[in-house]
């Protein structure tokens, strides 16, 4: 009998549990919810009705062209990722290895290589945020929300911008990168030309 | 006089299995709902989102994307360092940065508002 009490106890208690987690469970839908509704409609650009038709007119166009980027950036981040990637992976810090195991100095060439990889690593976080606004501003909707729309493509405008001032700052370690080759070359022929004399 | 209980005890015993089993049912799927919204969020934090050419909207360019870079050699990281290592490198550096450097990556303003006619010159 207490056995049969016990358990009855028990599942009153499992059900209010239930109860609980299921009602926080509600609770953070909701919450969420409320976060990306707020999110979308944020509108802050003021704007003349002029501009809202126009945007309104070309509302179809716009998208479809936001989508046909975002997917040749995604490819063009991909295959150029990879290359930069490699840039680093298979020549700088293998060159840097053998330099190192040799028992040259390599001070410079490894200054080079550690900031580009720092720039590779921006570029990344950079790339990012950009692929995320641009997907938020192909999501507004531009015929109800034109200003949010407008708001969210300027965003995109700005940060793709910042990307392509990574990119641009990635050739320039790669042209410094061979600059540190041809010191360290010069470098090594001074040793070399110093033992035979 | 125990006799007559026995249904009752087995009636209890069957609602107490059922509950448990909705239960456990229901811890399962919150554990589940978890696991995914851990790993939704590793996957869009970790910058994998932005690499996943699998995902809709992809398949246009999906064919494009460059699956094997055989034409870039590996530098072997051990070996003597004399001139023609130094050389070796040094001419295939400049053929891959000459490569890397080709494309002007995410240059132009495909973005600008008149580009998109959201505004008219």
């Amino acid at each position: 009998m207490f056995d049969l009490l016990d358990s009855a106890l028990d599942n009153r208690k499992v059900m209010k549990m239930s109860k609980k987690i299921l009602a926080v469970c509600l609770m953070l839908t909701v919450i969420l919810s409320g976060v990306t509704i707020i999110r979308v409609a944020a509108e802050t650009t003021p704007m003349t009705a002029g501009q809202i038709d126009q945007i309104r007119n070309n509302c179809v166009s716009a998208k479809n062209t936001l989508s046909q980027l975002h997917a040749s950036d995604a490819l063009l981040r991909v295959n150029r990722g990879q290359i930069f990637e490699s840039m680093s992976t298979k020549l700088m810090d293998r060159f840097n290895s053998r330099v190192a195991n040799n028992g040259y100095n390599n001070t410079g060439l490894i200054s080079v290589s550690r900031s580009y990889g720092a720039m590779l690593d921006t570029f990344r976080l950079d790339y990012k945020t950009y692929e995320e606004h641009l997907s938020t501003a192909i999501n507004v909707d531009c015929w109800n929300q034109p200003a949010a729309f407008y708001d969210a493509v300027a965003t995109a405008r700005t940060l793709r911008n910042v990307v392509h001032a990574d990119v641009v700052k990635l050739n320039q370690y790669i042209d410094q990168y061979k600059s540190a080759i041809d010191q360290f070359e010069q470098d090594y022929q001074t040793v070399v030309n110093g033992i035979k004399q | 006089m125990d006799e007559p209980q026995t249904p009752a005890i087995i009636d209890e015993f069957a609602g107490s299995s059922k509950r448990r089993f909705l239960v456990f049912i229901s811890i399962s799927i919150l554990i589940a709902f978890v696991l995914v919204l851990i790993s939704m969020y590793m996957y869009n934090s970790s910058g994998a989102a932005q690499l996943d050419l699998s995902r809709p909207g992809y398949v246009g360019v999906r064919s494009q994307a460059i699956s094997d870079d055989g034409d870039f050699k590996n530098y072997s990281s051990t070996g003597s360092i004399d001139q023609s290592s130094i050389t070796e490198f040094k001419t295939l550096y400049s053929t891959q940065a000459q490569k890397t450097k080709s494309v002007d990556a995410f240059g132009g303003d495909p973005l600008s508002p008149t580009a998109l006619g959201l505004i008219t010159n």
